[in-house]
C-alpha cells in the first residue's frame, strides 16, 4: 500500500493538485461544507429520536426529506475526499487517523442504508415515541460522526494522536 | 495599548504557551472548532433553504428555526472558544494574515444579517410560516447568509494555508547559506 501511495503521489495528477495552490484549500471547504450538511442531517435525525425537535413529524417524513441531500452531501464529500488523497497519498496512507475514519464511513454508510430501508417499511404517522435502545443508537450515531470529523483533522497530526501506532 | 500589543500579549500568555507544548491539545481544539463550524453552517443552512423556499415550504418556518437555533449557537459558542484558543496560539502571524481579518469581518457581517433578520424581517413570520413563499427581505437574508457562512469556511481554510507567508522580505536583508 505504501508502495502504491508513493507512485501516486508523482503522478501528473497527484503533482498537478499539489502544486496547484488554490485546489487543496477550496477542496477542504468544500469537504468541509458537506460535512456541515451530512452531520447536521444525522444530528436532526438523531433529535428526533430523542423527542427534541418535529415531534409532530414522524421519523420517516424527517428521513424522507432529507435523504437526497444526505446522499448528494456524502457523494460529494467522498468526491473530495478521493482529489484530496490523491494530493497526498503518502500522508493519508500512513496515517491511522485515514484508515479509521474511512472505516467509520462504510460503518456510517450501512447504519444510513439500513435506516432508510426500515423508514420504507415505517407508517407515516408523527408522535411515536422511541425506545430507551434506539435512543442510545441515536446518540452513539452522532458520536460516530463527531469522531470521522475529528479522525479528519488528526490525519494532520497522526504521530501527535496516536504516538507508536503511528503507521510511518 | 494598540492591538498588535494585544495580539503579542495573547501569544506570550501562559494558555498560549500550553497549547503549543502540548501535543494532543491541537488537534482536539482544531477537531472541535472544525465540528462546530461543520454543525453551525449545517443548521444555518436549513433555515436558509427554507427561507429560499428550496426545495419547498410546506414545512413551518417557525418551528424549523424554534428546533435549530439552539444548536446554532451552542455549535458558535463552541466555534468561538476554540477559534479564540487557535488565535492566541499563533497570534502574532494571525494579526497580519489577511484571511484572518476578511473571516472576521464576514464573520460581523453575517451578524448584522441576522440581526436585521430577527429583529425587522422575522417579525412578519407568522404571515408566510407554511405554505407560502417568504417575502424578498427574508429570501435576501436566507441568501446572504448562505453566501457569508461559506465565505467564512472558505476563509477559514485559506488562512491555514497562507498564514506565515503573508508578508514580503524586507529588500536589504542578505542571506548567508555558506554556514551549516
Amino acid at each position: 500500500m505504501f508502495e502504491f501511495a508513493e507512485w501516486l503521489g508523482t503522478t501528473p495528477l497527484s503533482v498537478a493538485i499539489q502544486s496547484t495552490l488554490w485546489l487543496t484549500p477550496l477542496l477542504q471547504s468544500i469537504h468541509i461544507l458537506m460535512i456541515g450538511v451530512v452531520f447536521t442531517i444525522v444530528l436532526v435525525l438523531a433529535l428526533r429520536v430523542l423527542g427534541r425537535v418535529r415531534a409532530d413529524e414522524s421519523l420517516a417524513e424527517i428521513h424522507d426529506r432529507f435523504r437526497p441531500w444526505f446522499w448528494s452531501a456524502l457523494a460529494v464529500m467522498l468526491a473530495t475526499g478521493i482529489v484530496l488523497a490523491i494530493g497526498e497519498p503518502v500522508r493519508e496512507t500512513r496515517a491511522l487517523s485515514f484508515w479509521i475514519k474511512m472505516s467509520l464511513i462504510v460503518v456510517g454508510v450501512v447504519i444510513s442504508l439500513t435506516f432508510t430501508r426500515r423508514m420504507r417499511a415505517a407508517a407515516v404517522a408523527g408522535g411515536e415515541v422511541y425506545s430507551p435502545r434506539a435512543r442510545a443508537f441515536a446518540i452513539g450515531t452522532v458520536c460516530m460522526w463527531l469522531f470521522i470529523i475529528f479522525l479528519g483533522r488528526a490525519i494532520a497530526y497522526d504521530v501527535e494522536v496516536w504516538g507508536s501506532w503511528h503507521l510511518g | 495599548m494598540d492591538l498588535s500589543a494585544i495580539f503579542e500579549a495573547m501569544q506570550n500568555s501562559s494558555v498560549s504557551e500550553y497549547l503549543r507544548l502540548s501535543l494532543k491539545a491541537m488537534p482536539i481544539v482544531e477537531a472541535i472548532h472544525v465540528m462546530a463550524i461543520a454543525t453551525v453552517f449545517g443548521t444555518i443552512a436549513l433555515v436558509d433553504l427554507r427561507l429560499l423556499g428550496w426545495p419547498n415550504v410546506q414545512r413551518s418556518f417557525t418551528k424549523l428555526h424554534h428546533d435549530l437555533l439552539r444548536w446554532t449557537w451552542i455549535a458558535f459558542g463552541a466555534s468561538v472558544i476554540t477559534g479564540v484558543l487557535l488565535l492566541i496560539v499563533n497570534a502574532v502571524t494571525y494579526y497580519r494574515n489577511t484571511a484572518f481579518w476578511l473571516k472576521m469581518g464576514v464573520i460581523v457581517l453575517a451578524g448584522i444579517n441576522m440581526l436585521v433578520f430577527e429583529l425587522v424581517t422575522a417579525k412578519s413570520a407568522p404571515a408566510w410560516d407554511k405554505g407560502v413563499k417568504p417575502p424578498s427581505a427574508a429570501r435576501l437574508a436566507g441568501a446572504l447568509s448562505l453566501l457569508l457562512w461559506i465565505t467564512v469556511i472558505f476563509l477559514g481554510r485559506w488562512i491555514g494555508f497562507t498564514k506565515g507567508y503573508d508578508f514580503s522580505i524586507p529588500e536589504d536583508v542578505q542571506f548567508d547559506f555558506s554556514t551549516p
